[in-house]
């Protein structure tokens, strides 16, 4: 006599495994379809506070110090490196650096490996957190640089989660937050113009 | 002697029969796996609805809404409280309104035919076009204003990913636009999977 294996627990439990997926399928399927985001988009300010610029690129953030960043411009610039327009390394962080007449400084994060990653907002004492929480709120608001440039396999901007937990901790912190998309053809730039302008985004309830 | 033999076969023990159900499992494990590879597949890739909706602000505050992607920009303008607000201004205002109302149900339809469109029929933005917008939105404003009616537009990009080249195009041309410097601005970032609603840009 032919010795059978008996499979009849085995099929059942299959079976059962391939009902719930059908109906996990379907519910996905009615969720997906259903499910509306609503979001809340705060309205740009006209403010006294000045901007602490933060550039978000690669999923990490960059705090810039402007002091040192201006600096090192200033440096750059009395060797003759930012002549003619030219892109020089303005030895801070990774960033390259152009002298325009129409946009004042306009930076180029090539290289981030040395920022920190946005998920240190999440470690308490992170040295991430602590140059966030370095930002007064009643002298200055943060003002975001975020790189909209898809990295492969992503459906975001580069920068645009670091942006958004960034910006969700700020507020945590009552500190106002205000943004823009740079990308490598509209660098991010700091320029004293009236053309040049930076402002919080914040709700009307939010208000001072 | 054969009957014999025969009567003693028709009382042999019979075998029981026994179906394999190893072919039954392998369609089930096939099934299974397809089934849960969708299921992946359609969590991750399937589009979610994005309703941009602003912060009503004591609910009076109404978005114009642009949005901006690596092909160009596409508008989705409200026309939902525009028939109130015809309803408490003058003759003149009223015939102004009612051709931005005209205006705007052709944006409507033209944004309706793109959404079908892998790009949702963006296209590049055009300086005339924005100043126009722009002109509309500061005309209604001050008819609302100068009604008493709490109404106000603003404008509200929302940005995809290598979108930021459309977005500094239009902010180019309305920081050039007088018309632009009393409107508001609200910008949001967007992720390239979040799909556009139009639920709330359809008349009453």
């Amino acid at each position: 006599m032919k010795n059978l294996i008996n499979v009849d627990s085995l099929t059942d439990i299959v079976s059962n495994s391939v009902g719930i997926l059908i109906i996990f399928a379907v519910i996905n399927l009615i969720h997906d379809n259903n499910k509306t985001y609503e979001l809340e988009i705060p309205i740009e300010h006209q403010t006294d506070l000045k901007p602490a610029y933060i550039i978000s690129k690669d999923d990490r953030l960059l705090v810039m110090n402007t002091d040192e960043v201006f600096a090192s411009a200033a440096q750059q610039a009395s060797n003759g490196a930012a002549a003619n327009k030219r892109i020089f390394d303005l030895k801070y962080k990774g960033l390259y650096a152009q002298v325009e007449d129409e946009q004042g400084i306009a930076f180029h994060a090539r290289v981030t490996d040395d920022w920190p990653k946005f998920t240190e907002l999440e470690t308490t004492g992170s040295e991430l957190q602590k140059q966030l929480n370095k930002i007064d709120p009643k002298e200055y608001f943060a003002y975001f640089f975020v790189y909209d440039e898809t990295n492969l396999g992503s459906t975001a901007g580069s920068g645009y989660e670091s942006f958004r937990v960034a910006r969700k901790y700020l507020k945590a912190r009552r500190i106002k937050s205000g943004w823009q998309p740079v990308n490598a053809e509209s660098p991010a730039s700091i320029c004293s113009y009236s053309d040049c302008r930076y402002l919080p985004s914040f709700l009307a309830s939010e208000a001072p | 002697m054969a009957s014999r033999a025969s009567r003693y076969a028709r009382y042999l023990p019979q075998e029981k029969l026994e179906i394999s159900l190893f072919p039954f499992l392998s369609i089930f494990l096939c099934v299974m796996g397809v089934l849960s590879f969708i299921n992946i597949l359609s969590s991750v890739s399937t589009p979610q609805k994005v309703q941009l909706t602003m912060d009503l602000e004591q609910g009076y505050k109404v978005a114009f809404q642009i949005f901006t992607l690596p092909e160009g920009i596409i508008v989705a303008p409200s026309i939902k409280r525009l028939t109130d607000l015809q309803g408490v201004v003058d003759d003149d205002s009223k015939a102004i309104l009612a051709m931005i109302i005209l205006r705007r149900k052709m944006m409507i339809e033209q944004l309706a035919l793109g959404q079908t469109e892998a790009n949702f029929g963006a296209t590049s933005p055009d300086s005339e076009d924005i100043r126009l917008w722009m002109y509309e939105i500061r005309q209604i404003n001050e008819m609302a204003l100068r009604a008493n009616f709490l109404y106000e537009e603003f404008v509200l990009f929302g940005v995809y990913p290598n979108g930021g080249q459309a977005y500094q195009k239009v902010r180019d041309v309305m920081n050039s636009s007088g018309d632009a410097q009393s409107i508001s601005v609200g910008l949001e970032p967007l992720d390239s999977n979040w799909s556009l609603s139009l639920h709330n840009q359809e008349e009453p």
